[in-house]
């Protein structure tokens, strides 16, 4: 089980919320490249190390938040809502 | 700002609720689960910092009990609901429609919805010195009172089932408001009314939670 700090609700197990995946910058749609745009869609670095990552509180305020996890030890730290 | 005005309203109609059973207590009245459809639900929609969140007077978590009966409850950042007796969804509405009409235009204010939700929502109380134990068997938050007391307001998992939940204590007995989306509502009672035989209550034939 992993406890993610919700910053409204407080400590949550993750069952309750939704992993929405690492942060990425969305470019402009409009000066994107197509490369650019798939990247931003589909490639993620996905490093065994820290990364600042979305979550949706789906079971409490139902918010999203950023957080910092090391996908390596499930640490977490900076929370703070989108 | 958007808010309804009109008085006519579909609570006031028959209202049906998803579970047609009388309340069930164990023997010793150590813990009663009881059906609460009919309870009037109004949600509330607004900015946090807010004149209208400021009128409603609960943040994020936290309910209060006005003098008229009604329970206003913190259910979200952003969002309150209003609980009160069956058949005054109008009255309430109406009282806020007017109360929020006064910031109407006023830097910042943004949108305040006053919707009835009476219907689509179904809701049970549990309560007795037990009510906790059998929570917590199907809950996935801790009941603790350090962590939920009295007036508290979450938004929890309870068999499996999405709900919002109020500790509403009544005379010294713990007790909790129990609501989900009503499709769910009798679901819900038979969980719930199932984690508590443990505690003595039985269930009525045709109410089993695996007899289904």
């Amino acid at each position: 089980m992993i406890v993610v700090p919700c910053p409204n609700c407080g400590p949550r197990n993750s069952g309750d919320l939704r992993n929405c995946g690492e942060l990425v910058p969305r470019p402009d749609p409009s000066a994107a490249s197509l490369i650019e745009w798939r990247e931003y869609l589909y490639m993620r670095k996905n490093p065994a190390d820290w990364v600042t990552e979305t979550w949706y509180c789906r079971g409490g305020c139902r918010r999203y938040f950023t957080i910092e996890r090391n996908t390596a030890t499930n640490e977490i730290r900076g929370q703070e809502a989108s | 700002m958007s808010i309804r005005k009109e008085h006519g309203n579909v609570s006031e109609t028959t209202f049906n609720s998803p579970v047609d059973i009388g309340p069930l207590s164990a023997p010793d009245g150590s813990v009663t689960v009881a059906d609460a459809a009919s309870t009037t639900k109004v949600q509330v929609r607004g900015g946090a910092d807010t004149g209208a969140a400021a009128e409603l007077g609960v943040g994020y978590g936290r309910s209060q009990r006005r003098a008229d009966g009604a329970l206003v409850c913190g259910t979200r950042p952003d969002e309150w609901t209003i609980y009160a007796g069956a058949g005054q969804a109008s009255a309430i509405t109406a009282a806020l429609s007017e109360v929020f009409g006064h910031f109407q235009g006023e830097p910042g204010e943004g949108f305040v919805t006053v919707i009835d939700i009476t219907h689509g929502r179904a809701m049970l109380r549990i309560s007795g010195s037990n009510a906790t134990a059998a929570l917590n068997k199907i809950c996935n938050l801790d009941l603790s009172d350090e962590l939920t007391p009295d007036g508290a307001v979450f938004s929890a998992s309870v068999g499996n089932v999405g709900c919002d939940l109020v500790r509403d204590d009544e005379g010294g007995q713990t007790s909790f408001l129990i609501g989900c989306e009503r499709s769910f509502g009798k679901f819900l009672f038979i969980a719930v009314a199932d984690a508590c035989t443990e505690f003595g209550l039985s269930v009525p034939h045709g109410w089993e939670l695996h007899g289904h």
